[in-house]
């Protein structure tokens, strides 16, 4: 009569019978499940973001053009509210309540110069610092000796009333001076990048209608380049340690009397005391002249970018806003560019830093092909500023091919915490996946890295999102990746910090950043009309944009993220 | 002492099922699509009518010449609503004169567009003041041009 005996009395005697067989692999078999069960629930965090933040990377605005797609904009700045215009500047004794100032470069350097403030809005007076990078020592200077150097340079070029200067130098605090002196005395410079050959360099004068030129000693031809610029009247060398006992005041025979050399460092010397150390007095309503850079293009002279200073502090107030709060550039952090400042990506950042109060390093070997592993030898920084191509290179020569077995494990673990939305703890396996990858960086502070890639690079350079991946784990630091485009100061679009998803294929590049919006144009009607992402050439509009609106030739996709991805 | 009993199968299923669920693949989280932008389009008196709000179409108006949706406020401006008579058609006149009445439109479709050239200072900046608050809440969907434009579209 078993059969009929209740259901609970069966339920019992089978468990019983069940657990009757307990033995020592049970034991085991129980441990385990316990254990693991207490390792996924400790284990579990919050992702850094919200992915919802991410499913959605920018607001489309409700209505568009035919054969255009919407305008896609920032989260900051939806359809509606104006775009960042600058940096937002409260001047010291302005009432609390009244909107910021746009500001221009001279704010910068100002707030660079006046310190980190504290949660009051009071000075502390602890200024960043600048340090230039030679091999595998850095030097390091006050932020006061580059004003006083602004003060000789700027005076003595104002008094020379010459309008236009070219500025043809490696990464150096010479450069960065040479750019403020123009904003602060009220001339425009032209951003000439070095290692030109000297007809092209010739050339970029004459376009650029240059009276004046900075350059490093004895790395050009003057009398050539004299030859072609009737209009030059002055030269002023920079001259390097090692050469400075040399006399760099010859001038050509043909324009002796119409052209005056001078030598950077006896400048300063001789101004010296004259100039001071204080930020000269300036009217923040008076424009401050422009700053031309150089993008090259298919001619070998390049295209002439003139960014009106608007253009500029749009760009760079985006830039910094556009970060989370605690991922912002801040007084502890020393940012590195070793892509070259004559590029407006590089240069907005190192201006943000500045802007910042972080202590910033220059390269002076910095560009768009470096290597990166020489490159950041002789300093520890916490940001470093980068091309796509010197990362595509360094990620294709050396960390790919010193991946190993082990590194491949640790890379594992790793990516499965990025993709639950985490960046992965230093830790055991951090320094498991670093073994032969970065072995030969020594990076450890680093904590970002900022990609930009010119929109008409070579799609080789693209980085995918695995590589992102791969330089999120072996340098342990999250990643901006930006794309930059012609006649548009900092960037047009740029990824959230926060994103590390890992969706194959060539990597997005992020929504627009608030300075910007983007439309796609050239879109045909009936795919938009179907399902599919549209697809077209890129107009780019909004206050970081010289003349406020530029099509690019390249085509791109909004996807169903809202982020932008070349087509290729 | 044998690995196969049932409680050891049991407690083992549970182990990879558990394994299973933390390592499985997981898919990024998704949004649905947001709904597709409007095109901006040209319209003249006469096709700018059908957007009177009847049978639910939307309800838009034109004010000097640029047309606003404003179906989300279809009580006041759709049918059965006090400014009923402004629905699929140029408002200028009647928003400046404070007036909803019929005569403040233009009845002939075909005819130009109102230019208020007639008009004085105040009751153009109360039509000012009707653009801006329109440009606040509502949505420019497209322009108006008269009938025989170079710029309106062949029907």
């Amino acid at each position: 009569m078993a059969d009929q005996s209740p259901i609970l009395a069966r339920l019992d005697a089978a468990l019983t019978d069940a657990l009757a067989d307990w033995n020592i692999y049970t034991t085991l078999f129980a441990g385990i499940l316990v254990a693991f069960a207490f390792y996924a629930v400790v284990s579990n965090k919050d992702p850094d973001v919200h992915p919802f933040l991410l499913a959605r990377q920018s607001t489309a605005s409700p209505i568009r053009q035919s054969g255009e797609s919407a305008t896609y904009r920032s989260l900051e700045t939806p359809y509606g509210l104006p775009l960042r215009q600058g940096l937002n500047v409260k001047d010291v004794g302005a009432p609390k309540w009244t909107a910021g100032r746009r500001g221009d470069l001279r704010d910068v350097w100002k707030s660079a110069v006046r310190g980190a403030l504290n949660e009051n809005g009071i000075s502390t007076g602890k200024q960043g610092k600048i340090y230039t990078v030679l091999g595998k020592k850095s030097i390091e200077h006050s932020l006061d000796q580059v004003t006083q150097e602004i003060n000789v340079i700027g005076g003595h070029i104002q008094k020379s009333e010459v309008k236009t200067v070219a500025v043809c130098l490696t990464d150096s605090i010479e450069l960065l001076a040479a750019i403020f002196a123009g904003s602060f005395y009220g001339f425009k410079v032209v951003l000439v990048p070095h290692n030109l050959p000297a007809e092209t360099l010739s050339g970029h004068l004459q376009n650029a209608k240059a009276d004046a030129l900075i350059a490093e000693a004895g790395s050009l031809d003057l009398s050539f380049v004299t030859k072609g610029n009737k209009q030059l009247s002055l030269v002023i060398w920079v001259a390097k340690d090692g050469n400075r006992h040399m006399d760099w005041h010859e001038v050509p025979e043909d324009v002796k009397g119409g052209l005056e050399v001078a030598v950077w460092h006896e400048l300063v010397q001789e101004g010296k005391d004259l100039a001071g150390f204080n930020v000269p007095k300036y009217d923040p309503t008076t424009p401050a002249p422009e700053v031309s850079t150089v993008w090259p293009s298919e001619s070998p002279s390049g295209e002439f970018i003139d960014f009106k200073q608007e253009n500029l502090v749009a760009a760079i107030g985006a830039l910094g806003s556009t970060l989370p709060r605690n991922q912002r550039f801040s007084p502890s952090d020393l940012v590195f560019s070793i892509d070259s400042l004559s590029r407006s990506y590089p240069l907005c950042q190192i201006l943000n830093a500045l802007f910042s109060n972080a202590s910033i390093a220059l390269n002076s070997v910095a560009g768009e092909n470096v290597d990166f592993a020489l490159a950041t030898n002789g300093v520890s920084p916490t940001v470093i500023v980068a091309s796509s191509r010197t990362m595509s290179e360094y990620h294709e020569g050396v960390m790919k091919p010193h991946t190993g077995l082990v590194s491949s494990f640790g890379r594992w673990v790793q990516s499965r915490t990025l993709n639950a939305g985490n960046m992965p703890p230093k830790g055991f396996f951090r320094q498991l996946a670093q073994i032969g990858p970065t072995a030969e960086l020594s990076l450890q502070k680093l904590r970002l890295l900022c990609i930009s890639h010119r929109v008409d690079a070579d799609a080789s350079v693209r980085l995918s999102s695995e590589q992102l991946t791969d330089l999120r784990i072996y340098t342990g630091a999250r990643i901006l990746y930006a794309l930059t485009g012609p006649g548009i100061a900092g960037a047009i679009a740029q990824t959230n910090v926060f994103d590390y998803r890992c969706l194959g294929g060539p990597s997005h590049f992020g929504g627009p950043l608030s300075s910007t919006e983007v439309t796609l144009t050239g879109v045909s009607e009936s795919q938009v009309a179907g399902d599919s992402l549209p697809e077209g050439q890129i107009m780019v509009t909004g206050p970081a944009v010289v003349d406020g609106k530029t099509t690019l030739s390249a085509r791109a996709r909004i996807s169903a993220d809202h982020t932008l991805e070349l087509s290729s | 002492m044998t690995i196969a009993t049932p409680i050891n199968l049991t407690l083992l299923s549970l182990v990879g099922v558990l394994l299973y669920w933390h390592f499985r693949p997981k898919q990024p989280t998704t949004l649905p699509r947001a709904p597709a932008p409007i095109v901006f389009r040209t319209y003249t008196p006469k096709t700018l009518i059908e957007f009177n709000g009847e049978n639910d179409r939307p309800v838009f108006l034109a004010v000097r010449g640029r047309v606003f949706d404003v179906s989300p406020g279809r009580h006041f401006y759709g049918p059965g609503g006090p400014y009923e008579n402004f629905a699929g058609r140029d408002a200028s006149r009647g928003l400046a004169h404070q007036s909803f009445d019929e005569d403040m439109l233009t009845k002939d479709l075909s005819a130009p567009l109102d230019t208020l050239e007639d008009l004085d200072a105040d009751p153009l900046e109360n039509l000012q003041s009707w653009e801006e608050r329109f440009n606040e809440k509502y949505l420019v969907v497209g322009k108006l041009v008269a009938e025989g434009d170079p710029e309106a579209p062949a029907s």
